[in-house]
Formats: C-alpha cells, structure tokens, sequence
C-alpha cells in the first residue's frame, strides 16, 4: 500500500498539505462557524483550497473533517447532519486529489475535556471517534489524529480508529514549550506520550499546531532520541499577530522552510503545516525536498 | 495575633497550591468561628492562593488540571466565606453585574474567578455561563436591571461578539444605562477604545477595582 512504500522508502520525505482552517478565514469564513459544514454550503471553495495544495505537491491532504466528531458537532447543533458532511468532505477531496497522491482522514479533538477541566469519559470519547472513523473509512488511505492536548484523548482516538479499520494512523499530538520542556496543557510530557504512542503501535507519531517551526525544531530535536517510529511535523507559521478581531501570521516563508529543512536533516519522515501556512509555504517545501 | 493570621493566611494559599480541599476547607471555617476579617482572608488567603497557581502555570509547573482543580477549590472556599462577608448588610448589594463568555467561546475559569471575587465584594453578580449569545447577555441585563455587563472572551475569533454587545444596546438607545466591560487574554486597551467599552481588566482583582470605580463604590 502506497502510505507504507513510502514509510519503506528511506529515501521518500512525505509532504503534507498546510493550514485549512486559515485559508478558509482567508475565503471569509465567518467567526463562530464549523468549517466541516462548508463541505456542504461551499464545496467548491473547499475542492479549491485542496487542489491548491496538491497543486503546491503535497503528496498527501487531509479532508475538511477536523470537527466532524459526534461530541464536537453536538457542542453546534449539528450532530445529526455528521453523515452528510463526512460524505460531502471525502467527495470534495477525492475530486481534487490527482492520482499517485493520497487522501488523509482528518480527525481532530472532541472539544470535550476530563475531569476536572470537564466531564468526558473515555468511554465517550472511544464512540464519539468510532463513529467518525467509520464514516471516513472507505474514502480515505490513511487517518491523521491530530491536535490532541490529551494523551488520554488520543489514545481514545487510536483505539477507536484501530478497532474500525486497518488503515495507517498518524498520532499527531500539540505541545506547549513550557520552562521544563515541552507537554501538552493536560500535562503529558513529550516522552510519556512518544513511549505510551510506541506502545499502541501507530504507524506515525506526530506533532502539529500551537509550536511555530523553531519551536517545533526544539522539540524534534528531543524527539528523534526518544523513537525509531517515523515522525509527522506540522508547525504553525510563527506566533500569530492579532490586530482587533484579525490574525496575521508574519513569519517569512524562508525562515519557516529553512527550519523544516533542519527538521528533515534530523530524521523527520514527515513535514507540513498547520496554522497560518498556505499553498505557497507548501511549494517552497516541495522545492527543497525535489533537491534532497 | 498578626503572626498567627499570617500562618492562616500562609496555610490557606498552601491548601489551594497543594490542591487540598479537605485542608482549605478546614481552613475557611475555622476563619469563620475565629471571626477573622474575611475580605483579608479572601484577599490574602484563597485568592493569593489562586493567584500562586496561575504562577504556576505560567512557569510550565502546573497545568490546565491543576488550575480547575485550584479554582474548585477556591470556589468551594469561597462559597462557605460569602454569606458570613454579607452578614449585617442582608439585602443591600453594592450593585448588580452580570457576566457571561460570549457566543462560540468555552472557556470559562477566568470568567468564574472574577464572578466569585465580586461576590465577595458585596457584589450581586449573574453569571450566565458560556457560550452566551450577545442578545441573550443584553435582554437578561434589561430584565434584571444590572448595573454591569462583563464579558470574557478568549479566542481572537470570538473577540467580535463583545463589540457586538455594545452595537446592541447602541441600537436599543441603552448605550447609557450600563458599564459595559471586557475581559480575556486578547482584549487590549485599543479593543476596548475600538469597541467603545468601559474598560477591561487583566484579573480578578482589577476587575473588582474596575467595577468599584464605575459605581463609584
């Protein structure tokens, strides 16, 4: 299967796609909205901002499904249209993705918290991703857990998806640079979940969003000496600049590029972005990979 | 006797930084039975407390858990502290404010603390939860004629709703009738200016102190 060959292929850097949810702000997605439901109100935007990216040469994108759990939907009112707009979304990234590449399940958190910042149990979460995964299942080649801030969350996730499917899993999870290192906000330390995520035999282990690509080099500098398991990277562009109720993202692409480029000489199987990162940060990308 | 307050007060702020609730509580009554100036004891006791955890926090010690369990804690506290801070002066509230995170956001642990401040001030305060909508936040101040409206938002996407507020009353010609004030990580100065609001505090104290000085109490 073409995810593993490229696992296989020492020589084979993954390209992933870049930041969704800021490229659809860019299109005018209003503040408050669920992106998901564009899949459905707007499909033609959401097959652009995907082509633009295969476009750009990611090897792989994920669909517009960050939200598209059950516990998340209910949080909008719009848990009974989850069938429709998994539907919608592998429709619109099956349109745009050219063959030789490959389309990603993109699974973000819940929303929903332990105690005592909230009232989830595992036993919620474990249903509310089976569910997702099953309506993803057929339209996608491999699965992105990302953005997790909750190694219980995550691994919540993992069993779901791996009780549903045989399909790739990245296990991505997003970390805070604290004084003492880097976790997450529940506390879980990068080396408790990079052995805890060895132990459930995923296929990928991940980090994205929160770190700008400094930060992220900081951390896959630590993480490379804790796993042989092939590493997933999506930094943001930099720390965002909020002016009113707008969010800018200054970082230069070269500089973003130059510290993925110090990331793949360190190991890293797979690099991307995530917030602020555009079709443009992915082409640049492309070009100091075709030169590797 | 100041020696032995300031153990209290020492052995308050530890109970809520260890995050023991048995030993907070204990605490907070033997206050009570000991007539101990309560507003010290708030101040100096569980809300240096509190305050000591968000240090915590922000030096990567203490993370989102222990900042909830913290601020239970302390709510928990507080909750027993209240309605002895209000003895001898039943019924006169030194003003109505109602507050609420605004439509689309969740979080909500800022928000409380300044809640549970204000009431120990003497404060009647609505807390209307998360998650609010701006209409919703304006028809209830109407309704139970508060004096301030304060609005907490965290994320840069949710941000509009409180200028939204102000548009609303704007339009209902209440612009003079209540304070209107912000609160949350990315509000500013020139978000307050740009919204036309009362003003904005950075934590619970200031907020107290924000609120005092627009009663002019």
């Amino acid at each position: 299967m073409l995810f593993h060959d490229w696992l296989k292929d020492d020589s084979k850097i993954v390209l992933f796609d870049g930041g969704f949810g800021s490229e659809l702000i860019k299109r005018g997605l209003e503040p408050g909205k669920v992106p998901d439901m564009l899949n459905i109100e707007k499909p033609d935007t959401i097959v652009e901002i995907h082509k633009s990216y295969y476009d750009a040469g990611s090897d792989m994108c994920q669909s517009n499904t960050f939200g598209s759990t059950p516990l998340n939907l209910r949080i909008h009112n719009l848990e009974e249209r989850i069938n429709e707009i998994v539907e919608k979304a592998l429709g619109n990234i099956q349109k745009a993705c050219p063959p030789g590449r490959l389309v990603v399940g993109d699974i973000g958190p819940t929303g929903e918290f332990r105690p005592p910042v909230g009232n989830a149990s595992s036993e919620e979460w474990y249903s509310s991703f089976a569910t997702q995964t099953k309506l993803l299942e057929k339209g996608v080649d491999l699965f992105h857990i990302e953005t997790v801030s909750d190694l219980e969350e995550m691994l919540s996730a993992v069993r779901a998806v791996k009780e549903v499917s045989n399909k790739p899993i990245i296990a991505s999870i997003t970390y805070k640079k604290t004084k003492r290192g880097f976790f997450t906000i529940m506390g879980d330390s990068l080396e408790k979940c990079i052995n805890t995520l060895e132990n459930e035999n995923v296929d990928v282990i991940g980090a994205n969003c929160t770190l700008g690509s400094s930060e992220m080099l900081d951390l896959v500098k630590q993480a490379v000496n804790m796993t042989d398991i092939p590493i997933s990277v999506k930094p943001n562009a930099g720390q965002p600049r909020i002016e009113g109720t707008k969010t800018y993202y200054d970082q230069p692409i070269e500089e973003f590029v130059r510290d993925i480029q110090e990331m793949i000489n360190l190991g890293i199987k797979i690099v991307g972005g995530c917030c602020g990162t555009t079709p443009e940060t992915i082409s640049e990308i492309r070009k100091i990979i075709d030169l590797i | 006797m100041l020696l032995s307050h300031e153990k209290s007060y020492k052995d308050m702020v530890d109970s809520i930084v260890n995050l023991d609730e048995e030993t907070a509580i204990e605490l907070a009554n033997k206050a009570i039975n000991d007539k101990m100036n309560l507003m010290d004891v708030v101040e100096k006791g569980y809300a240096a407390g509190i305050r000591k955890v968000g240090e915590l926090w922000e030096e990567g010690e203490y993370f989102l858990p222990e900042l909830m369990r913290g601020a239970q804690i302390m709510q928990n506290c507080l909750d027993l502290l209240i309605p002895h801070l209000q003895e001898g002066s039943e019924g006169i509230s030194r003003g109505k404010v109602v507050i609420a995170t605004i439509e689309g956001d969740i979080h909500s642990i800022g928000k409380t603390i300044v809640g549970t401040m204000l009431r120990a001030y003497g404060f009647t305060v609505f807390d209307l939860g998360a998650d609010i909508p701006a209409e919703k936040i304006v028809d209830f101040a109407i309704e139970k004629e508060v004096d301030v409206i304060g609005v907490s938002a965290l994320l840069t996407t949710t941000m509009f709703g409180q200028k939204k507020i102000i548009e609303i009353l704007k339009e209902r010609n209440l612009l003079n009738r209540f304070k209107v004030i912000l609160g949350g990580a990315p509000v500013t100065s020139s978000w307050v200016k740009e919204c036309n609001a009362d003003g904005f505090a950075e934590n619970a104290i200031d907020a107290v102190k924000l609120v005092k000085s627009l009663l002019n109490k």
